[in-house]
């Protein structure tokens, strides 16, 4: 048998069916917007984390850099740092012993991959332009390990890149530019001379910057060719768990004395937009939320006024003050309930048909239509807010109801 | 040897009550003293604003005194919390008011229901059997499934009446019972309230302003300016000296 108290609050609240809707709607709508905006700044957000990790890694190691100590005697002066504060380092361009970093980075449980590159500006020419091109010289065994480069392509294969000293890979954009396609030739113009090239495959990591400068050849060629003989500019590593690179980064950091950055470090800014735009479309929700329960505040407490002679009632029936209280505390129950419910279903809705909206975004990323995240947490966020909205707005009128005093309402009742 | 007497349902005494703030309070009771008896109906009568509707709520546990004390059953209520009170008016006492006071939303057997819901010792067949039986004790046998509200006023107290009797309380406080109804209907009420307290040891306080009903109760206690000024037994109630 259903509590009397939820049985009373279900009939009237079902007897007010058009505050009933309104109250419902404002939650519903309040639900599914949250739900729907979530869906889209994380789906963003989210979309620029895996094209980043799957493009440069979770964790770059990077340029060696001098023990912090001061030396008070010995080499010439040209080679010191004034040693002020936490800041004073030398750095060394690149890391001489990459694979031996390598080996120790993925004895920690949360590395997965890790892979070295070697980065350098040159030039690239097809018959149509040039353009200046980020060259990055990649050791195809360690790369597919530590990076997404194999579902970033596009068109044409990386199979038996390796074993193709004049194959390159070039960023999707940067190829338009040049107006070239797999299998067309580009010249490479870097300090130590010029090397003709085949492309082999177009790539796409989803982050423009990177797509419109991006090409990769096999290490070796790169070293050779940027004159950097058994070197690596960065060592990339993929992470089981990218939420802890920061922790990895500072352990290896003192570790190896080179510099690692995690994504989390190297990102901060775009991230830090992402995160103001959530915090931004949160609020606009909230606020309707918040809309919401203000209007159910009202409804709630105008059904306390009109209600009283039936509270009096009640009351002399020997319900008391906590069943009076909970009377219309099921009812905002009931409203947070199925607005919740109908909110997470109209919230899917709106997610998926904004999934379906073409956009061309050419700008930090790429993308063809409006990404969206598909995650359960928004709907569990989005009802608990509305929960708490409406059970705050609920709170002050049922404690109105439960401390009428019966009585002067019965003396002052008649037909 | 002394014949064992039950106990009183209900006794009040020395009850004093004003109502208002400052410049208009009002000494609306002062020192109402009375003793409901099982098996006996009390009628009170007095003008209007004499008290007798306060003397009700008081009696009720929907009101406090402002001195005396009340024993239901032979509890002091004085000291009983709000939700023990609210279980004493649940189980012990049935209300009927001057207006019937229905819950609108409700069908007519949903209303008898709702006290025994709170009561929550039956299960729901049983409750609903007993609602069906009170309402075709006070003639709505037809009508248990109608909503109050497409009730006539005569039929929405005997609503409140079954209602009243939904948790078979000990005592029963009635503030003019059958001012709403008919001859016939008020007649048929008051035989039903009158049997019910006779046959069941129960007690009946009824607030009335009609003679006729007042001197069928074994008491009457007359009432003026808030003071019970002459209780005496009632001049046509069963076993009374015929007049």
């Amino acid at each position: 048998m259903i509590p009397p108290t939820l049985y009373i609050a279900t009939r009237f609240i079902v007897s007010r069916k058009r505050s009933l809707i309104l109250s419902m709607l404002g939650v519903v709508c309040g639900v599914g917007f949250f739900i729907c905006t979530q869906a889209q700044t994380q789906g963003f957000e989210k979309y620029f984390i895996q094209s980043v990790l799957g493009t440069s890694g979770a964790v770059v190691i990077s340029d060696r850099f001098q023990p912090r100590y001061t030396q008070f005697s010995g080499t010439s002066s040209a080679d010191m740092v004034a040693s002020s504060g936490q800041n004073a380092r030398k750095y060394y361009e690149g890391i001489t012993d990459p694979y031996r970093l390598m080996r120790v980075a993925r004895s920690f449980s949360n590395v997965l991959g890790a892979a070295p590159i070697i980065r350098g500006s040159v030039s690239i020419a097809s018959s149509f332009q040039s353009e200046v091109l980020r060259l990055e010289g990649i050791d195809m065994r360690y790369h597919l390990g530590a990076t997404a480069l194999r579902e970033q392509i596009i068109s044409g294969s990386i199979d038996g890149f390796g074993a193709q000293p004049s194959a390159i890979i070039l960023g999707w954009m940067l190829a338009d530019k040049l107006q070239v396609r797999v299998g067309d030739n580009v010249t490479v113009t870097a300090p130590t001379g010029t090397r003709t090239f085949k492309v082999v495959a177009l790539s796409r990591s989803g982050i423009n910057i990177i797509d419109e400068t991006r090409g990769y050849i096999n290490l070796g060629v790169a070293q050779s060719l940027l004159g950097k003989p058994s070197s690596a500019s960065v060592i990339t590593l993929r992470l089981r768990d990218p939420g802890r690179a920061p922790e990895l980064a500072a352990h290896l950091e003192r570790l190896f004395s080179h510099r690692a950055r995690s994504w989390q470090e190297r990102e901060r800014g775009n991230l830090a937009l992402f995160s103001t735009l959530k915090i931004s479309a949160g609020i606009t929700v909230s606020l309707i939320i918040l809309l919401a329960g203000f209007g159910i505040f009202n409804v709630l407490t105008l059904t306390v006024l009109e209600k009283l002679r039936e509270i009096a009632i009640l009351r002399s029936m020997g319900y008391r003050r906590w069943d009076i209280s909970a009377i219309f505390l099921w009812q905002g129950l009931i409203i947070a309930t199925f607005g919740s419910l109908f909110g997470c279903g109209l919230g899917a809705l709106l997610t998926f048909l904004v999934s379906l909206i073409p956009i061309n975004l050419r700008g930090v990323i790429f993308a063809t239509h409006f990404v969206v995240d598909w995650n359960v947490y928004h709907y569990l966020y989005g009802s608990a807010i509305a929960f708490v909205a409406v059970l705050v707005a609920t709170f002050f009128p049922a404690q109105r109801a439960a401390t009428v005093p019966p009585v002067d309402i019965l003396r002052g009742s008649g037909q | 040897m002394t014949p064992h007497l039950p106990p009183p349902c209900l006794i009040c005494e020395g009850l004093e009550r004003y109502l208002g703030e400052e410049e208009s309070r009002v000494h609306v009771l002062r020192g109402v003293s009375l003793t409901l008896e099982p098996g006996l109906v009390h009628a009170v009568v007095g003008p209007s604003g004499c008290g007798k509707s306060t003397l009700l709520y008081l009696l009720g546990l929907l009101d406090h005194p402002d001195a005396g004390s009340i024993t239901i059953d032979e509890v002091p209520v004085a000291s009983l919390s709000d939700e023990d009170l609210s279980a004493t008016r649940n189980e012990r006492l049935g209300f009927i008011f001057q207006f019937h006071f229905l819950l609108q939303d409700f069908t007519a057997a949903e209303n008898v229901m709702i006290p025994m819901r709170r009561l929550g010792r039956a299960r729901m067949e049983e409750m609903r059997a007993r609602a069906e039986f009170l309402l075709d004790a006070v003639g709505l046998g037809a009508k248990v499934d109608r909503p109050s509200r497409h009730l006539s006023g005569g039929e929405q107290q005997r609503v409140a009446i079954a209602r009243a009797l939904a948790n078979d309380p000990r005592v029963i406080l009635a503030d003019e019972p059958t001012g709403n109804l008919d001859t016939s209907n008020s007649e048929r009420i008051f035989s039903l309230l009158t049997t019910l307290v006779r046959e069941n040891e129960k007690a009946l306080l009824l607030v009335t302003h009609n003679p006729e009903i007042a001197e069928r109760c074994d008491w009457v206690h007359e009432m003026k300016d808030g003071v019970i000024f002459e209780s005496r037994p009632g001049l046509r109630a069963p076993g009374s000296a015929p007049s």
